[in-house]
Order: structure tokens, then sequence, then C-alpha cells
């Protein structure tokens, strides 16, 4: 099978800092890939990387074979490039409904789509993701879960074909981590591709087929979670030399 | 509320489409003034209120539209339908034109870049020749108010229903999604670059349309007076007083605000200048979100809708 998404010796520098150093790996459709690392590691400037927000400064990448590197984000989220952010950014004014209606009618397989069905579908990607009772509040007024969960219906009411998720996890109690997982787990049975940063290592072990470890930009580790995790560098690179 | 709403509309649009009727020259004057400053007002709200840019050179799409109008009618002798059209051309391609880089800008940057570009036309418009350089251009007169009361109200409905139609379809969600957030919106799909310079053209087109109308009807302009700035700040006070981003609010702000500054102007001189001043405060500290939020929920919270305010603006 061929690999959806391909990230080819990818480097993003910010002047002097190189956030992202000749990175390269692929995701497989309908794989769960994880990429794990320490704060300022350039996880988010990967997927800022592939969902366009932000030009890599080499290295290509590209979807269904085709480079999109030069690409702008809003052609990228045509294609079936679905992110959400870290930092969420709802849009504030408008109802949670309408927040999601904007993914259905601009996101793939959108350009034709009429504002009654976008809301249709936003109801039923709102339910999804159990916010179904949420619909007619204002964005800015939902609470920090109820924006991650937002966050993941606006992305998949664009009907991705591969789904970014940036920290969708992170500021969540145990039981709201089990049910974004079930979520997720769920996305990928409808046959989208997942590429989830995490913090919580336990949360990313059991959800992810593959596990990628970035460390000050660059790859360390790629393989199935387990042996990742017992890898002595990874080790190395969350705990510190002597701990380990 | 809905249903009340459209006859509620079909019996205002009567009663104002009546007015030269019945009323005074003086009122039907006034009238013209007040119905172009509204276009205006909707003109603005598009790139204002529905995406969120505070354009402060849309009164260089009013000056485009004045001086279509007055070189095609002055110096080619053409009729004023094709003078509105020459406008509207000269507006779209500045709109694209300088739209393009400014509109990278956000904020008050970008409200600062626009305000400049009133002024460079200024200076620009004072050299051409065609356009009468300094002295301007006399129009040929049509006595007939009744005739650009008509047009302006005319004008002022379609710019009205084309923000209807915004608040409802795919292109005016991606307008305020640009406004709630650029990079979400783009992420999202949202050709961000071309909605921007869209809505700015569009914006540009009924500014453009009043110009000409407002150029016809006073039947002389210069350049100070078509790229005049304080009618941009008149627009925008008018727009948010009444409500940005909302389909009636800015026509409110335009009837009610024209009114009561007629009405000082000619009662108490001293303190009318004062007036845009302190509707500017007021506006923004007590109802940030317009005339028209405030109605809707004044009944259901208030005073404390004021003091609510009041507080988000942490003064």
């Amino acid at each position: 099978m061929s690999a959806i998404l391909e990230i080819k010796n990818v480097t993003r520098r910010f002047s002097g800092l190189v956030a992202v150093n000749d990175v390269s790996f692929d995701l497989q459709p309908k794989e769960i890939l994880g990429i794990i690392g320490p704060n300022g590691a350039g996880k988010t400037t990967l997927i800022s990387l592939i969902s366009g927000t932000l030009p890599p400064s080499s290295g290509d990448i590209l979807f269904e074979g085709k480079s999109i590197a030069n690409m702008p984000a809003y052609q990228r989220a045509r294609l079936g490039i679905g992110r959400t952010f870290q930092i969420m950014r709802p849009f504030p004014g408008l109802s949670v409904l309408d927040n999601v209606a904007v993914g259905a009618l601009f996101g793939r397989g959108g350009g034709n789509a009429e504002l009654a069905r976008a809301r249709e579908l936003a109801r039923a990607q709102l339910d999804f993701v159990g916010l179904g009772k949420n619909v007619d509040q204002r964005a800015d007024e939902l609470g920090g879960p109820g924006r991650k969960r937002l966050e993941l219906a606006k992305a998949l009411a664009m009907q991705p074909k591969v789904l970014l998720c940036d920290e969708v996890m992170a500021g969540l109690n145990l039981v709201e981590i089990d049910e974004v997982i079930d979520v997720i787990r769920k996305v990928r049975n409808e046959g989208i591709s997942v590429l989830v940063i995490e913090h919580v290592i336990k949360a990313i072990k059991s959800l992810s087929d593959r596990l990628l470890v970035l460390h000050h930009g660059e790859k360390i580790a790629d393989g199935d979670p387990e042996t990742v995790l017992a890898n002595q560098a990874v080790v190395e690179a969350y705990l510190g030399k002597r701990r380990a | 509320m809905k249903a009340l709403q459209i006859p509620a509309v079909v019996i205002a649009l009567i009663v104002l489409a009546a007015v030269p009727w019945f009323g005074s020259d003086v009122l039907v004057q006034f009238g013209i003034n007040a119905l172009l400053l509204g276009v205006l007002a909707q003109g603005w709200n598009i790139i204002g209120g529905y995406t969120g840019y505070a354009s402060f050179g849309n009164s260089v799409f009013y000056g485009l539209g004045s001086y279509g109008v007055g070189i095609a009618m002055v110096q080619w002798e053409l009729p004023f339908a094709v003078g509105l059209a020459f406008g509207v051309v000269l507006s779209v391609a500045f709109a694209i034109l300088l739209g393009i880089p400014v509109l990278r800008l956000k904020g008050h940057y970008f409200a600062i870049a626009t305000l400049a570009l009133a002024q460079v036309m200024t200076a620009i418009v004072s050299n051409v020749k065609l356009a009468g350089q300094n002295i301007g251009l006399v129009l040929p007169p049509l006595n007939n108010d009744l005739l650009f009361y008509e047009l302006a109200l005319g004008l002022l409905v379609v710019a009205t229903l084309t923000i209807y139609w915004l608040s409802r379809s795919r292109f005016g969600f991606g307008l305020i999604a640009i406004r709630e957030n650029e990079e979400g919106a783009a992420v999202m799909g949202v050709n961000t670059t071309l909605y921007k310079v869209l809505a700015f053209a569009l914006s540009g087109v009924f500014s453009a349309l009043a110009g000409g109308i407002h150029a016809y009807w006073v039947t002389f302009i210069d350049p100070e007076s078509a790229f005049d700035i304080s009618l941009n700040v008149k627009m925008i006070i008018m727009a948010v007083f009444g409500g940005p981003g909302t389909v009636f609010g800015p026509i409110i702000g335009a009837l009610s605000l024209s009114a009561v500054s007629e009405f000082l102007s000619s009662e108490i001189t001293s303190i009318a200048g004062l007036f845009f001043g302190v509707v500017v405060v007021a506006a923004v500290v007590l109802m940030p979100r317009g005339l028209a939020d405030m109605l809707r929920r004044f009944r259901t919270t208030g005073w404390r809708y004021f003091a609510e305010n009041i507080k988000a603006t942490r003064l």
C-alpha cells in the first residue's frame, strides 16, 4: 500500500533556530501515527508545515503522491488535510454549530455546499464528538474540554482524508481522554489516516499503531510503540541521561 | 418575530419611498444624504463588519465613483449611467490592485495603510488634468430631487439585499470565518486572500455608486470633498453604532445618526461638532456590538447589558 502522506527531509528554520531538522516519515492509509517529544521538540511546527500555515525551509511533502509543499493552506484543506490547533482557534462569535458548518462549507467536497446541508452535516459531526447538546451555544462559551471537541468536530466536518491532531487530549481528565481516544479510533475506522501529537504518553501508547519521537527537531525513533518507548535514546530525551 | 419582520420591512420601505410625495424639499434633501450615508455604511459593513478589516479606504471608492461620473459626463459627454459604471470599474480595479498588498496587513496596520490611501489619492487627482486638477469638475445640473432620492433608496435596498445574501451564503460564512480567526479559516479551506479582495471590491462597488449619485446631485466635485476622510469616519461610526456584521444595523445607525446630527447642527451649532466623537465613545464602551444587538438583548438583560459591556472593556 502506498503512503497517503510522505514527509521527505523537511527542515524548518526560524532565523537561527532549527525547529524541525531533516525529518522524514510517512503515514499509511487508515494508520494512527503518534508523534511524541518533549516541549519544544518541533511537534506543532511539523503539523503547521503539513497543514500549510508555515512553509518548509527545505524538503518536500507529498500528499497522495503529489507535492503540496508550495500549496497554500486552503488548497491543502480542500484536498483533504484537516487539522486541530493546540491553542484552540474557534470562531468565537459564531455558534458551535456554525463553527463546524464552516468546515462542511469549505472542506473537501465543499465548494457547492448549501448552508442548510452544511449545518446538517455539522450537527451530525457534533453528535459524533459528543457536543450534540451545545449546538446553539456561542463557541467562546464552551469550556476547555468542549473546545477540544469542537476543534475535532471542525476538522472532521471538512471530511478529511488525513486528520492532524495537535494535543487534543492536553488538559482533559482521564474519562475525557478515553472518550477522545474512542472518537479517534472511530475516525480511523471510517478510513481516515490520523496523525496524533501528544504529551500524555500513556494515552498515545494505547492509541497509536506506530510511534515517532522528535527531540530538538530531529527524529530519534520510529516504530511500534512498545519498542520505541523502550529505546534508550527516547528514555534519555524524556528523563535525562543520569536517570536513565 | 421572523414573521413580523418581513411586513415591517416592506411597510418601512413603502413609507420611505413615498417621502418625496408628502415631505418638504428640505426633508427630501436630508433623505438623499441620509440614504447615501446608509449605502456607505452598508458598503463598509461588508469589509469592516463581516470581514473584520476596518477600512479607512472606502472614501477612496466614494471619490473614484464621483470622479467616474464627473469625468464621463463632463470630459466625455457620456450619459450618467455610463459614468456610474466607469466609477465602479475604477473602484474594483483599485480594490484589486491595492487590496492584494494592503489586505496582508491586519488590525491597526490595515487601518493606517488605508488611511494613507485617501491622502495619496487626493494628491494624485489634484494633478490629473482629465479630473480637472485641484479646481474640480462642474457637472451638468439636473434639478430632480425625486429621481436622486429614489435612486439612493433603490441603491440602499440593493446593498441591503446583498448583505442579507452574505449573512446566509457560503461566501458570507467565509468572510465571517476570516473575521473571527483568519488562520483558522485558511486551514478549513477558505481562500482568505481571494475572499478579502472580493469583499473589498464589493464594498467598493457600493461606495462608488453612492459617490457617483452624490456627484451628479450636487453637480460639483473637487479632490478635497471627493476623498474626504471624515466621510469614511462617519460610515464607520454609523455601521458600528447600528451594529457591524448585521443586516439592518448600519441602516439604523445611518438614518438615526443623520437625523440627530442634522438636528444638532441646526439647533445647537456649537456642540454639533462634538456629537460624532461622543457617539464613538458611547458606542464602543456601552454597546460594542451595536444598537441592533442592544435592542435585542436589552429586553432580557436590562441595564445589566451596559454594566457588562463596561466591565468587558476593562475600564
